[in-house]
């Protein structure tokens, strides 16, 4: 039986990997051939807290896709980018520093696909209108958007299997997260001065392109716009105090979903039509193959192994898992690999000791910020390369790389002394 | 009835031709699109109004409503002014669809048929080789809706 799981679970990643097949098909059948095979029962794969689908991601990547449908119907983001284009007087690196703050915030709020799906059209209208090339600006947004996204709970997808996996709140994000986000954005902006100098040429008379749009055109339905802003506000409220009110963050945004959705008055078609039911199923099958993995013992065997390995040292395993999770995250989505990952993590914790949670922290750290290395290493990566395709803008893997490589290898440098100076030398 | 019945005379355009020309000549005669001929004259697509707008909007603007609102007047001239030194070629999509063309002796349900099955506005009609005409989406629904009579 054991075989048979790493059989199936091999396979399947192989075809995720490789895109041979659509990565759903990929998981739910890996999934399907577990049940049917005998490796999980029903009861394993849907009502199991260890082995089963996490309902807890799965809902609160759904309330949050909800609530993020209704918000793109405001119009806010384009009001947002164009405002903060103007406040920047059409300058090109304070476009790009506005816009890569605006894309770093708004991924720790929602999560980093829909935010550079909203960010990216915009994007390319003020930089067309500036006359400067928009492949560069796009580039830094997407890796605003995965480094932006590491410091919440919400932020990035990773995280949520983290949180789930790891009994982990909204706050313990926040304030284990939110420093080191902190300060790779401010260098972040640094490094783009220096990446991207060749894209910031100015032309006055373009200037004068951006500086005639009027953002508040952007918006449609100021009332529509106040009842989600007061959503979503309530929302983060919620998640800041979840732990407090001892309640799950994926009832939070469900209960959000559900006020926003009764209040909005819009269409199930409206308010669902931003939900990417591929990815919640994809989820599903995931969390089936990998419980597959920890039935047969297979997880608990491996996290033995490197325990033994780092000699039940901490320190060596929380920077192994930094650097191994950033490295595979650049070459894989980081999605699956967090999903294999979490499970040994939790055993590892358990066997070699977790103090402040930092084998948490490392693996999300690296599996977020590795994500930049490579245009497959992160879902928002191959968003903004379908959406500079469509408007005739090729960006190539190395061109990709180029950039992405060095901000993820730089990042993930600095995460070293981070974890090393708050969770061994200042605990 | 027939195809040939419902045909009437319509202007052409080459693959080489002018865009902007083309446009201006459905704009002018009010055509929901326009046959792109061969050399030899026979027929080889049909380019809807709708894919001229297709080149002319930019895709991002096409995805995002919220983004049509803020363009203004002048940006919008200014993206219509991008057929200039185009040609009709460049206009047509990329991915190749079925060639809305009939024979004359069709029946009018088959001209139905084909217009509804590739979302084209007007359908050419072709007789040994050569372009008879059209029959636009309008002609056939006053062949099937005709008004009270009067």
């Amino acid at each position: 039986m054991t075989v048979l799981a790493v059989v199936v679970f091999v396979a399947a990643y192989v075809l995720i990997v490789t895109e041979r097949v659509h990565r759903v098909a990929a998981a739910l059948g890996g999934a399907g051939i577990m049940l049917a095979a005998g490796v999980v029962g029903a009861e394993d794969a849907f009502f199991s807290q260890e082995t089963g689908v996490d309902w807890n991601v799965i809902f609160l990547l759904l309330g949050m896709m909800i609530i993020v449908g209704v918000l793109r119907e405001t119009g806010v983001f384009e009001y947002l980018a164009i405002s903060a284009a103007k406040r920047a007087k059409g300058q090109p690196f304070r476009v790009m520093v506005t816009f890569v703050v605006l894309t770093a915030v708004a991924s720790a709020l929602l999560d980093n696909v829909t935010t550079v799906l909203l960010v990216a059209p915009v994007t390319l209208l003020v930089c067309l209108r500036l006359g400067v090339p928009p492949v560069p600006f796009l580039i830094a947004e997407v890796l605003a958007s995965n480094i932006g996204g590491a410091a919440t709970l919400i932020g990035d997808p990773p995280n949520i299997i983290i949180a789930s996996r790891g009994d982990l709140s909204f706050n313990d994000f926040l304030f284990n997260m939110g420093p080191i986000v902190l300060l790779l954005l401010i260098v972040y902006l640094g490094l783009c001065r220096i990446l991207f100098r060749k894209a910031f040429c100015y032309d006055e008379a373009r200037v004068a392109q951006v500086m005639s749009l009027n953002e508040k055109d952007a918006i449609e339905d100021r009332v529509l716009l106040g009842k989600a802003a007061a959503v979503l506000v309530l929302v983060t409220i919620g998640f800041v105090l979840h732990s407090a009110l001892d309640t799950e963050v994926s009832v939070v945004a469900l209960l959000g979903a559900g006020l926003l959705v009764a209040i909005a008055g819009l269409s199930p078609k409206e308010y669902l039509g931003e939900v990417e039911w591929p990815t919640l199923v994809f989820f599903a099958g995931l969390f089936i193959m990998v419980g597959g993995l920890i039935k047969v013992g297979v997880i608990g065997s491996l996290s033995e192994l490197i325990t033994e390995a780092t000699g039940g040292n901490v320190l060596l395993a929380a920077m192994l898992l930094l650097v191994v999770s950033g490295v595979l995250s650049g070459i894989v989505d980081n999605i699956p690999y967090v999903a294999t990952m979490a499970p040994l993590v939790a055993d590892l914790a358990e066997d070699a000791g977790n103090p402040g949670n930092v084998l948490w922290w490392a693996l999300a750290l690296g599996a977020d910020l590795g994500g930049n290395a490579t245009i497959v290493g992160a879902s928002a990566n191959v968003v903004v390369l379908g959406i500079a395709e469509r408007n005739g803008y090729h960006i190539s893997f190395l061109e990709f790389f180029k950039y992405g490589g060095v901000v993820a290898l730089l990042t993930i440098a600095l995460c070293v002394p981070y974890l090393w100076l708050r969770y061994f030398v200042f605990a | 009835m027939r195809a040939r019945d419902l045909a009437v005379p319509f202007p052409a355009v080459g693959l080489d031709d002018d865009a902007l020309t083309a446009a201006r000549l459905m704009a002018d005669r009010k055509m929901p699109g326009i046959v792109v001929c061969h050399g030899d004259g026979s027929p080889h697509t049909i380019l809807p109004g709708s894919q001229v707008l297709r080149f002319v909007i930019p895709r991002y603007v096409q995805d995002d409503d919220a983004l049509a609102r803020v363009i203004d007047e002048q940006a919008a001239d200014d993206m219509f002014a991008g057929l200039a030194g185009k040609r009709v070629r460049d206009l047509l999509p990329k991915e190749k669809r079925e060639l809305p063309v009939v024979k004359g002796g069709d029946t009018v349900m088959e001209v139905a048929a084909l217009m509804a099955r590739a979302h084209s506005p007007l359908v050419a009609v072709v007789e040994s080789g050569r372009l008879l005409g059209c029959v636009t989406v309008a002609d056939l629904l006053e062949r099937y809706l005709p008004g009270p009579e009067t």
